[in-house]
């Protein structure tokens, strides 16, 4: 499974994607949307983890980029404005959300659901 | 008595003569409604009853003057009638004796034989005479033909003798003379064959004269009599006496014609006075002719109809004041419930946006919050990842007690956060099903460690089968965290919070319902406070620790709810808040509200 991490918050990015690999899942991760769709470009992706908000392209129109230039990539969004209500939302368009801070455990069961 | 007037009174009054809303004062568009009221009444009032009164008195001026005159008028007919009867009766007899010592000699005259037979005839073609005779210039009488026996008598000085004198004919007043009663006489000069003057006299029936003036009397109210010019009584009149008194009303100045004028007689008494100076053909005459009416007595019919009209003028003021009163205090009260409504939306807009604001402050803080918390998190998971990795720490026990304790710490926070950002949201009205035991659940969460700290036992009793509610989540746990913060607030170290819940089946119109009540043996609300703790600003805590709105939020949300609220409370033993809301609710969702939090 590769996996394609971008947030703007560099240090928690670097940590978590340094969590997942520790778990055997390959990670790249990324800064900014405008990165991360160049990674994109150069590399193949099951699943893109997002943060909603970032400076430039936020999550929610970085997915819809990337989903063109990757139609099978499947997405998880992480916010600091998270709540049931995100959830159901995300749920329905085919994507998770997940809030900060979040479990790694939840992660990773996601992560696997999501390419199985 | 009084208390069962003051409840039908306390009925009618109109609401906004007991405001009880003092907190929205600001946001009403009138701030006097009272005023309002006093003034447009009064305006009111007066617009509908002065032409209604202004008519009325213009109306009664109308008909007295046309009254007046009327009178007036009657007054000169009768006058200028009898003066007619008068002056006819005194020249007929003046002009008999006129022809009597112009168809008789002297001689003829001064035989009593032939002056009773003239008398006889006189009285045949006239009437009206009671005696004839004869005087000659010494004053003495000569001849005499009548009842009395007067003959012989000296009249040289008598008045009338010496005015006769003066004159060719001659009316004499009403006098007593030697046969001591009331008469009147006419007289005639003429002359002796010796060239000497002597006098034909006549004595005139007074009752016959007052026979014809009482024939003109009209009314009860009219008195019509004879005075001389001085005022002296000639003729009975009823309101003044017997001949010879003398009248208490003004004596009218002269004038040859008939007049009418309004007067007061002595008991200050309004009258209408006609009068007329009496005049022959060929003499004048003492006598004025009086003709009095009793103004009050001749509009007595009048003043009957003037106070039926007061009357049904009296009715129809009050009905009038009764309309504008019930229709302008309806009016009012309608412009003022409309008024209070719009000012609760107002209030209540305000207070949301308030509440909006202080959820979106808490909203942005988590949200800042969140991501260094996850940072921590990934770091801390990280360095126990990377323990586990490593023989030598894994085993070390402490070590990753400390970190599960950080990792532990920052879910903590990340689940407060969440609750923050939930509660941020719940402005937005979303029904949903909810079940209490987790609302409850959540609430308490926050005390958890002050429950700890302060040693308050908490007993929540929720039944098993109490039914999920539809209600807004958001609402519902603000109002919970109020509530339990209130008791908090209340209560010392080591007191004990109950939360119980039950389940009220629909019954009747009462719809099915569950009632969850918030106990605390807290300080209590002093009763006087008691009614007072759902208003704004009114707090009991010490200076700056309490903004007196929790309750008052609380109170607005159960009511966004359909729900009601309602407290018991004892000094020195403990508050309970009963918190009914319905089962099932209606979705209501305003534009206003829609808005926030997303």
């Amino acid at each position: 499974m590769k996996v394609l991490l971008v947030d703007d918050e560099i240090k928690f990015a670097i940590m978590l994607s340094k969590r997942l690999a520790l778990r055997g899942i390959e990670v790249d991760y990324e800064h900014t949307g405008e990165a991360a769709i160049d990674k994109v470009k150069q590399n193949k992706y099951d699943v893109a983890i997002l943060d909603v908000k970032m400076p430039g392209i936020g999550g929610i129109e970085l997915k819809q980029k990337l989903k063109g230039l990757a139609p099978s990539m499947k997405f998880i969004f992480l916010t600091g404005h998270g709540s049931e209500v995100d959830f159901e939302t995300g749920s329905t368009e085919g994507s998770f959300y997940l809030a900060k801070p979040l479990r790694i455990e939840t992660l990773i069961e996601i992560l696997h659901g999501l390419t199985d | 008595m009084i208390d069962r007037f003051r409840k039908a009174l306390s009925l009618i009054r109109p609401q906004f003569y007991r405001p009880d809303n003092q907190h929205l004062s600001p946001y009403f568009r009138f701030t006097d409604y009272k005023k309002i009221w006093g003034f447009g009444m009064l305006a009111l009032g007066v617009a509908a009853l002065l032409p209604l009164i202004a008519v009325t008195i213009i109306h009664y001026q109308l008909i007295q003057k046309s009254i007046d005159s009327e009178i007036i008028l009657r007054t000169e007919r009768v006058t200028s009638n009898a003066r007619r009867a008068v002056t006819y009766f005194l020249d007929q007899h003046l002009n008999a004796l006129r022809f009597t010592v112009n168809e008789f000699s002297y001689d003829q005259l001064k035989n009593s034989d032939h002056l009773k037979e003239i008398l006889r005839n006189l009285k045949l073609g006239f009437g009206g005479l009671t005696d004839l005779s004869v005087i000659d210039n010494s004053g003495i009488q000569i001849a005499y033909a009548g009842p009395f026996k007067l003959e012989g008598k000296n009249y040289s000085n008598q008045v009338w003798f010496a005015e006769c004198q003066k004159c060719e004919f001659y009316v004499s007043e009403v006098f007593r003379g030697y046969r001591n009663l009331p008469h009147m006489i006419v007289t005639v000069k003429s002359t002796r064959p010796d060239g000497k003057f002597f006098i034909l006299r006549a004595t005139l029936e007074t009752e016959r004269l007052i026979n014809t003036l009482s024939s003109y009397k009209t009314g009860e109210y009219a008195d019509i009599f004879l005075v001389n010019r001085s005022g002296v009584i000639q003729t009975p009149s009823i309101n003044n006496g017997e001949a010879f008194k003398t009248i208490t009303l003004p004596i009218p100045d002269y004038s040859p014609r008939t007049q009418t004028l309004m007067a007061a007689d002595r008991q200050m008494n309004p009258i209408i006075m006609g009068y007329a100076f009496i005049s022959t053909q060929i003499a004048d005459t003492p006598f004025i002719l009086m003709v009095v009416k009793q103004k009050e007595g001749m509009t007595k019919v009048w003043r009957q109809l003037h106070t039926n009209i007061n009357t049904i003028v009296l009715f129809g003021i009050i009905a009038i004041l009764i309309v504008i009163t019930i229709t302008f205090t309806f009016m009012v009260n309608k412009l003022y419930l409309a008024d209070k409504e719009n000012a609760e939306t107002m209030a209540s807009a305000e207070q949301t946006n308030q509440l909006a604001s202080i959820g979106q402050l808490a909203a942005g803080v988590a949200h800042e919050i969140n991501n260094p918390l996850a940072l921590i998190g990934e770091t801390a998971g990280y360095v126990k990842d990377l323990f586990f990795m490593e023989e030598q720490h894994r085993n070390d026990e402490e070590l990753v007690e400390h970190i599960d304790t950080i990792l532990e710490s920052v879910e903590r926070c990340g689940m407060i956060t969440r609750q923050l950002l939930g509660f941020a949201r719940k402005f937005d009205i979303k029904i949903q099903k909810v079940s209490l035991r987790q609302i409850i659940s959540d609430v308490l969460i926050f005390h958890q460690k002050e429950t700890e700290y302060r040693n308050i036992s908490v007993h929540v009793d929720v039944p098993e089968d109490i039914p999920e509610i539809e209600t807004d989540r958001g609402k519902l746990q603000q109002i919970m965290i109020n509530l339990v913060n209130n008791a908090f607030q209340a209560m010392d170290n080591g007191c004990c919070l109950d939360i119980l819940a039950s389940h009220e089946v629909p019954e009747n119109e009462v719809p099915e319902n569950v009632k969850i009540s918030i106990s605390d043996n807290g300080c209590g609300i002093p009763e006087d406070n008691l009614e007072k703790v759902f208003q704004p600003f009114f707090t009991t805590k010490e200076g700056g620790k309490g903004t007196g709105l929790g309750l008052t939020i609380t109170y607005g949300l159960v009511k966004k709810l359909h729900g009601h609220i309602s407290v018991k409370s004892k000094e020195h033993e403990g508050t309970t808040f009963i918190l009914s809301l319905p089962v099932r609710i209606k979705e209501e969702m305003s534009d206003n509200e829609s808005s926030f939090g997303r």
